[in-house]
């Protein structure tokens, strides 16, 4: 991990970090970086790709429609809500 | 030199499901601002997605009618994300094994028939509405839409015009509504289209710079768009431009692109498996119960329909233009045993029915096994056509399952009881003896006024034809 990608990742992700955190963060993924050169050293030739953790498969439900909540009820944390809307700061393209 | 125009088409689609993706929430068309929201699809800490069934039902159809292979493991990604339409800072999509890969789909243009490749169809959520408040100077977020069911369907680059998109589309269309995947209404955004185009010299085998469309919602608009755009494409490539790949806004009135201000972030979702999300794993099942539901394609029934059944090409074109009017009618056929009979009954006067109502022909919701009874009474000289009519609105309202039940009920069979009928026509007959003067005099309209009150008296429940003969034979007794 070199500065210039964090500073990519830093925009994708639309954070702004002090230099303090941008410190803290380049030793963790020096740290990471090094654990995932451990895991490329197996074997992982004819292994198929790992799905998901977990032996669980199929937490399905059926297509079926409830009202659970009123708006109000949901609205009432928010921060900010106008006219049954959730309201957020102005959107800048 | 010649060019030649490289098209691909990534086309979303809502799925017909009564409750959205991942919650239970209604996912219908609609409804007062966030009416249709739950802690999960409004993006709560600690909510945990639960797929739901139909979606995999459905997105599995698509990817039947469209001939591709199903991913019998298939499983969800998170796709970064950062306005607040989805307000989990990601979009709940597939990636690394969309339900669906390699389809195709058959068209024909003025220049033939042609195949379009299906790179993969992935099941997704739809994001929610932003409204900008000027007077607070905000932006206003409406979550219903949020989480609603949508599979995205992506072509390979084999479209080449703007009458192959079309037809492509046309053909997506048919089939998805067909398989009652979806219904499709451009104008309410269940069916939307966004368009990659390049363009390059004939034979070379490098993809020219793409520009890409998004969000179009009206087969018209795409066609005027890509006819624009392969000009500007082509006239930049001529004169040695250099392009820059873009995102762009079809303005349909001026009928000019804009190239939309480019995010340094565009195309790098950074997708990663959801970890909340179990894995889906389809068995033979599963499989074999969605295979078992396929209809036959449109083209397969409008033979039959012609062929098998001696239905006008005209009838046939008419049925095969909506799954509802074919289903309504073969279960009417079953039971009638007249096709052509049927088809009037659907293309007229269920249509009529309909039209009233401002519904189109995919609404219709009549049981077939119940017009089929009414057909067959009417055959029988059991129900007047009247009468019959009156009968197929009230099955608009209410499923009858036993028509002649209902007829009985309601006083709408047929009269076979000749005395009852010579009853009302000699009262008719006393009560206006002008008129049979004039009709002994020769004039044949004044029988009509006479036939008509007594239909009238037995509230259109006789035989016109019994009617008729007993009248005259009245008149000729007074
Ligand atoms: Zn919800």
């Amino acid at each position: 991990m070199d500065i210039k990608t964090l500073e990519r990742l830093q925009k994708l992700n639309q954070l702004k970090l002090t230099e303090e955190e941008t410190e803290k963060l380049m030793a963790f993924f020096e740290t990471a970086g090094k654990d995932a050169e451990i895991l490329d050293t197996v074997n992982t030739e004819n292994v198929e790709r790992m799905v998901y953790v977990m032996p669980m498969t199929n937490i399905i439900r059926e297509d079926i429609a409830k009202k659970l909540f009123t708006r109000d009820q949901l609205q009432e944390q928010a921060p900010e809500a106008m006219d049954g809307y959730w309201q957020v700061p102005r959107l800048v393209d | 030199m010649k060019y030649e125009t490289v098209i691909g088409l990534e086309v979303h689609v809502e799925l017909a499901t009564k409750s959205k993706i991942f919650c239970s929430c209604s996912a219908e068309f609609g409804g007062e601002q966030n009416d249709h929201v739950c802690p999960a699809c409004a993006g709560m800490p600690g909510m945990l997605p639960i797929v739901n069934k139909k979606v995999v039902d459905l997105g599995m159809t698509a990817g039947m009618m469209l001939n591709c292979d199903i991913n019998r493991v298939t499983t969800f990604d998170k796709k970064s994300y950062y306005y607040p339409d989805l307000p989990n800072a990601y979009q709940t999509t597939q990636w690394f094994a969309p339900i669906c890969v390699n389809g195709r789909v058959d068209i024909e243009t003025s220049n033939g028939p042609k195949s379009i490749r299906i790179k993969q169809i992935h099941m997704e959520e739809d994001a929610g509405k932003l409204v900008h408040d000027d007077w607070t100077d905000t932006t206003l977020v409406d979550f219903n839409r949020t989480s609603v069911p949508l599979i995205e369907i992506v072509s390979q680059p084999d479209i080449s015009s703007a009458e192959e998109a079309i037809a492509y589309l046309e053909r997506l269309r048919d089939l998805l509504r067909f398989a009652k995947v979806s219904d499709c209404r451009w104008e309410q955004g269940s069916m939307r289209c966004d368009v990659n185009l390049s363009v390059r010299p004939v034979g070379s085998d490098k993809l020219g710079v793409r520009s890409e469309m998004k969000n179009m919602n009206s087969l018209s608009a795409i066609s005027r768009a890509i006819k624009y755009e392969i000009a500007r494409h082509t006239k930049a490539v001529e004169n040695g431009e250099t392009l820059i790949q873009d995102t762009r806004r079809w303005d349909d009135n001026e009928g000019k692109s804009y190239a939309m201000r480019s995010k340094e972030t565009a195309g790098d979702y950074r997708y990663f498996p959801d970890p909340n999300i179990m894995p889906v794993v389809i068995d033979d099942e599963w499989f074999d119960g969605i295979k078992a539901t396929l209809p036959e394609l449109p083209e397969v029934k409008r033979a039959k329909y012609i062929d098998e059944l001696g239905l006008s090409e005209y009838d046939a074109d008419q049925l095969v233009s909506s799954r509802a009017l074919c289903d309504v009618f073969e279960d009417a056929v079953a039971v009638c045993g007249s096709a052509k009979e049927a088809a009037n009954w659907i293309i007229t006067d269920c249509m009529q029915v309909l039209n009233k109502k401002k519904m189109t022909a995919d609404m219709l919701d009549i049981n077939g096994t119940s017009l089929g009874q009414l057909i067959k009474l009417v055959s029988e000289d059991k129900v007047s056509r009247g009468n019959a009519k009156r009968i197929l609105a009230a099955m608009f309202e209410n499923h009858i399952a036993d028509v002649e039940a209902y007829a009985k009920e309601f006083g709408f069979i047929v009269s076979n009881d000749t005395s009852a009928i010579e009853a009302i026509v000699k009262e008719a007959i006393a009560s206006d003896p002008k008129s049979v003067a004039d009709f002994k005099a020769g004039k044949e309209k004044a029988l009509m006024a006479l036939f008509g009150k007594c239909m009238k008296q037995l509230k259109g429940n006789a035989n016109p034809q019994v009617l008729r003969e007993i009248l005259i034979a009245e008149i000729n007794k007074a």
